[in-house]
């Protein structure tokens, strides 16, 4: 007995492995993403503390005090007690003392005006360029356009420069650079007009494509079933092509068809059309394109599970009812379409969720395009997080797309649970240990 | 009695709608061995030169097509080896072992094997540059071979339910462990079925496009897929003849394999499986 079940483990072990590191890992982690602000910007890793000019703008919208603004700005280079003993360590007392009877307690914004300050001495000359620059940074009290490792290191800074504490942790959350957890890309994808048009669109294209699948599957696996075999066989394959050839080159066929030197531009030109691009000129093309892309791959499905279910139709029904005069669509309309409810079923539940997640196909022929009329909610979530012509990247966001998805996604495959026999499918193995 | 109605009438409709599809592979095949004719349908003289790419690069920036060929020949075969040998072991222990939280696993393999599995490609771009594995090769053919196992291990799961529970029964009496009626009686009977789940496996792989594209978008893990596709993003030059004729090398093992294995793949496909 336990034996066995340590066999059984153990051959499920690998399995299980790499379905939890790759599969579930991503579920979950797809959640979390969402509520994160990561982007190319912020890195996917711890982030730095910087504060530049337009995260000094930022707080400044967000109601920072004018003095603290103030002290941010100009805490450049200052020549004080503590930079004067450095100072004294490196280029001697008599130079430090010098530089603090000449400047003392002065204030540089610049590291040019600083360095020319440091010219000024004449006892104590310091000659070299390399030197002055060293002697400048001893002085150095900015904050700003410096990077800091750490949050500490940056408070000290902040500290330093006798900013009020009351604004520390304002200027501190601006400053980070890495990624932080938020709660507004659920937000914004609430209140975005364009996430409205996403879902309109996405409705648009499962609703169309869907419909064209079925329908059209079921005409080709009738009309499949009454020709002879072998002209049956040619147009099977015809149409089980699109689903074993790669998508690409199965779209470039696509682009050639449809393209302004391709094959409906030059037939047209033939009766005067001036050549275009069918696929891309109107949004109203793009969608018949797109249809047509997916609808062509997804009938082969139907095809192919409705007519192995029409072949399971006892013939004797269909030579019963030829016997009694009944046309070819009469036979279709009153015994095959009856048998084949729990296919067009299943076709029809499978190909919603696929389609509602799928964007392969769109991002190979119009990629969302012409504007974005053909961008759909599965491909708006990869161009926002993986791809996109702006070339900041927002995983966050993206992710936030993709986890709607993905809760639609577990749902539905829950409800698969119900569909198969599962009460059958668990029952007990038949050699007990 | 399919001789009572005429034929010719569904013959005409089908090949109307057929039309398209038709047209696009005829002239697949035609334009990839003639010369451009731009403007005209009527194909140019018989050449070879839209194949050029195989002994010379297109541009300088591009990768080798051999080597792109290669990656993906890795790419294919090595996702067909770990889905095939890991379907292989969990399908037999899902099917046929008494095991704790058997109901458990079966309830998450068929959750899993309707799971969207493209929704998840953001997550696991980050997870890879966590990991580190990003553009490289190796991540990518992790990450396909994990999105496709529980397909796998669904088909596989299917050829063992159809071996006769009598052929273990008599091998348990002769004395054999589990494991050993496993590797020497029931391994054989399912045979057809590896062979084909690898042939799937392999299909699979060497048409994916999305991953390769996300998760390792540099040169050197570079597949046929993102290579042609790359070519036709290029808006500078537009060549059909050269694409198509990228597109007939990169078919070529798929049509192959479609002929020699039609009959296993509808069969596949008609299970009710990805698609």
């Amino acid at each position: 007995m336990k034996r066995i079940n340590w066999l059984g483990l153990g051959l499920l072990a690998p399995a299980f492995c790499i379905v939890i590191f790759f599969f579930l890992a991503p579920v979950i982690l797809t959640g979390f993403f969402a509520f994160t602000n990561m982007s190319t910007s912020t890195g996917v890793t711890g982030g730095e503390y910087v504060l530049n000019q337009t995260g000094l703008r930022a707080i400044e919208d967000k109601g920072l005090p004018e003095a603290t603004l103030k002290q941010l700005k100009n805490a450049g280079y200052r020549v004080d007690a503590k930079g004067l003993a450095a100072m004294a360590e490196q280029f001697g007392e008599n130079a430090a003392a010098e530089f603090a009877e000449l400047h003392g307690d002065a204030l540089f914004t610049s590291r040019r005006d600083m360095e020319r300050a440091l010219k000024d001495l004449r006892a104590n000359q310091i000659r070299s360029t390399r030197d002055r620059k060293a002697a400048a940074e001893l002085f150095k009290r900015s904050v700003l356009n410096e990077r800091f490792a750490t949050e500490d290191e940056f408070r000290a800074v902040l500290i330093e420069a006798n900013i009020n504490p009351a604004d520390h942790d304002a200027i501190v959350m601006q400053a980070y650079s890495g990624w932080v957890w938020t709660k507004e890309n659920i937000e914004l994808i609430f209140t975005l007009p364009s996430s409205l048009r996403y879902a309109m669109n996405t409705l648009m294209y499962v609703g169309l494509t869907l419909s064209f699948n079925v329908l059209f599957g079921l005409f080709l696996a009738i009309s499949i079933f009454y020709l002879p075999p072998r002209t049956s066989a040619i147009f099977s394959t015809i149409w089980f092509l699109p689903r074993v050839l790669p998508p690409v080159l199965y779209v470039l066929m696509w682009k050639w068809f449809t393209w302004d030197t391709g094959f409906i531009a030059t037939t047209l030109s033939w009766v005067g059309v001036a050549p275009k691009n069918w696929m891309l000129d109107t949004s109203t093309h793009a969608w018949v394109v797109i249809v047509l892309i997916n609808g062509f791959v997804g009938a082969s499905l139907g095809m192919i599970l409705f007519s192995s279910a029409i072949k399971a139709i006892p013939t004797s029904m269909l030579h019963a009812s030829e016997v009694d005069g009944a046309s070819r669509i009469q036979q279709a309309r009153y015994i095959i379409l009856p048998q084949l409810r729990w296919p067009i079923l299943f076709v029809t539940s499978y190909q919603t969720l696929s389609l509602l997640t799928s964007f392969e196909y769109i991002l190979l022929s119009t990629d969302g395009g012409p504007g974005r009329a053909t961008e759909v909610w599965s491909l708006a979530a990869f161009h926002t997080a993986l791809n996109n012509y702006g070339g900041n990247l927002q995983y966050g966001l993206g992710a936030a797309f993709a986890m709607l998805l993905v809760i639609i996604g577990i749902i539905a495959s829950l409800t698969y649970l119900r569909f198969f026999n599962f009460r059958e499918m668990i029952a007990k193995p038949r050699i007990e240990g | 009695m399919r001789h009572n109605f005429r034929t010719w009438p569904l013959l005409l409709i089908l090949s109307l709608v057929s039309l398209p599809l038709i047209i696009m592979y005829v002239f697949q095949v035609v334009d990839s061995f003639t010369a451009p004719k731009p403007g005209s349908l009527i194909p140019g003289a018989v050449t070879f030169e839209n194949f050029r790419f195989l002994w010379e690069t297109p541009d300088p920036g591009r990768s080798s097509i051999w080597q792109v060929t290669f990656n993906t020949f890795v790419f294919a075969t090595s996702v067909a080896v770990i889905i095939t040998s890991i379907s292989m072991t969990a399908a037999y222990a899902l099917s046929r072992l008494n095991f704790p939280a058997r109901g458990f696993f079966l309830g998450g393999l068929i959750v899993l094997h309707g799971f969207p599995t493209v929704t998840l490609i953001i997550a696991i771009f980050l997870i890879l540059q966590f990991l580190g594995l990003y553009d490289s090769l190796f991540g990518v053919i992790l990450v396909k071979s994990a999105l496709e196992l529980p397909f796998g291990i669904w088909i596989m799961k299917g050829f063992y339910d159809t071996v006769p529970w009598e052929i273990e029964m008599a091998g348990v009496q002769d004395g054999a462990s589990r494991f050993t009626v496993w590797r020497r009686l029931v391994l054989p009977q399912v045979q057809p079925g590896l062979s084909a789940l690898f042939v799937l496996a392999f299909l699979l792989g060497w048409s994916e496009f999305v991953l390769p594209l996300v998760l390792a978008p540099g040169s050197d893990a570079q597949v046929l897929s993102t290579y042609l596709a790359a070519l036709i993003a290029d808006d500078s030059k537009l060549d059909f003849s050269l694409y198509k004729a990228v597109g007939m090398f990169y078919a070529l093992p798929v049509i192959f394999i479609y002929l020699v294995f039609q009959k296993k793949l509808m069969n596949i496909y008609g299970g009710g499986t990805k698609g």
